[in-house]
């Protein structure tokens, strides 16, 4: 996936997270986390967002995020919309056919 | 709690909000586009924060509720709004004892004088923006100009070629605010085109950094402070500390201005602030006392034929390009 424009998804409401994905020429992520619970939390944050980009085929980015002790599904769900809305790209798979959740 | 919005605020909504911010010694801002306020049960704002341009501003919050969450309301919703209108570089002003409040919500600390700190929320922006400037391999001295060029006059043209005559390099930094008659794309362009005989010349776009109306905002936060002093001084610290320290310029000329006295009193604060930080002011004088808001006179007379003696050929062809396209209309 790759990234065309700013696209933002999240507020800094308690147990939310703000992303703003931007373009990066060079190849990587560059990720700017700020937490409320970074203390305790941090590297489990950064790895969950740098693995919902990954699994997003997003290789060149620049990742803002501010959070306030979102749950790893919210910010997954954060990150992607954020990736989505920078890639212009609005065919997000909600249900895969046949399966059951 | 819940939210009320304005954009612009008007009528009641408007009134409940100055008040408000009056009781917290704070003033609200003409320029303002959208403001946000929490209510609480019996409709009385508890928190309120509001947008211009890029710049989040008159943000308070009632004693008492000052925990993180309220300001994260407020602050929440200013970005969102501001992101849906296509800006993602967000500023704001606040008092230097808020910084930690609002570092938790994502904005880091550019540059603070005695009574306000103004914030980004890009940890990197302003060192990402020098960084990214073309500038000379060789060291020696180095000077500047700021300017607006509206449009590039043969006065600007002298200002420059004498300025670049007396240092090594000369960075040339044109004001992208589009505010002015000529838009900032074809400002840049004259003036790039104005000084390509000069080697020495690094001209570049000023961004949001210098001059903009982030860091030139007319909110102040008390209103004891004098709005016109803190607004220039903050610009100009910025400029030294976080834009010229690390391009390593010393010497910042500036032609005399005998027309305009808010550019006048720019410059007097400027002598003032930048030996500060190890930087002389060098006030050249004006060239045949041109000055663009003559040509721009000229130009709403219609009097092309006199323009020509304002300006270089590549400003006279885009005006003429300009006043041509407005005779077809």
């Amino acid at each position: 996936m790759q990234i065309l424009e700013v696209g933002v998804a999240g507020t800094m409401e308690s147990s939310d997270i703000m992303v703003r994905i931007e373009p990066k020429d060079t190849e990587g992520i560059e990720l700017t986390l700020e937490s409320s619970v970074g203390q305790q939390y941090g590297p489990q944050i950064r790895r969950v967002i740098l693995e919902t980009l990954r699994s997003l085929g997003v290789t060149k980015a620049k990742v803002d995020a501010v959070d306030k002790g979102a749950l790893d599904c919210a910010i997954e769900a954060r990150v992607s919309v954020a990736a989505f809305r920078a890639a212009r790209r609005d065919d997000y798979q909600w249900k895969t056919k046949g399966a059951e959740a | 709690m819940f939210t009320e919005t304005g954009a612009p605020p008007s009528g009641a909504l408007l009134n409940r909000t100055k008040r408000f911010l009056q009781s917290q010694g704070l003033r609200f801002d003409d320029d303002v586009e959208f403001t946000v306020n929490l209510l609480d049960e019996d409709g009385e704002i508890v928190a309120t924060g509001s947008l211009a341009h890029n710049v989040l501003k008159c943000i308070a919050v009632k004693e008492g509720l000052r925990g993180e969450g309220t300001a994260a309301t407020i602050v929440s919703e200013l970005a969102t709004q501001s992101f849906h209108l296509g800006r993602t570089h967000l500023f704001l002003f606040t008092k230097p004892e808020n910084e930690e409040q609002f570092a938790s919500l994502g904005f880091y600390p550019m540059a603070a004088t005695g009574d306000v700190l103004m914030m980004e929320n890009r940890k990197t922006g302003i060192d990402d923006y020098v960084k990214s400037l073309k500038k000379p391999e060789a060291g020696g001295k180095i000077g500047t100009v700021v300017v607006n060029c509206n449009p590039f006059t043969l006065g600007h043209q002298y200002l420059m070629e004498t300025a670049s005559s007396r240092v090594d390099a000369l960075h040339v930094f044109v004001l992208s605010e589009d505010r002015s008659q000529f838009p900032a794309d074809l400002r840049y362009r004259l003036v790039l085109e104005g000084v390509s005989h000069l080697k020495n010349v690094y001209v570049h776009k000023s961004g949001d950094y210098i001059i903009s109306s982030a860091t030139f905002p007319t909110y102040f936060l008390k209103e004891s402070v004098k709005p016109d002093e803190v607004n220039g001084t903050l610009d100009l610290t910025l400029f030294a500390k976080r834009i010229a320290k690390p391009l390593g310029i010393t010497v910042r000329f500036v032609g005399t201005e005998p027309f305009c006295p808010t550019t006048a009193r720019y410059n007097l604060l400027m002598k003032k602030i930048l030996p500060r930080y190890g930087i002389e002011v060098v006030e050249l004088e004006r060239k045949d006392q041109i000055s663009a808001s003559k040509v721009r006179k000229l130009m709403a007379e219609g009097k092309l034929e006199e323009i020509k003696k304002l300006v270089p050929e590549t400003t006279y062809r885009a005006i003429s390009d300009i006043l041509k396209a407005e005779n077809r209309r």
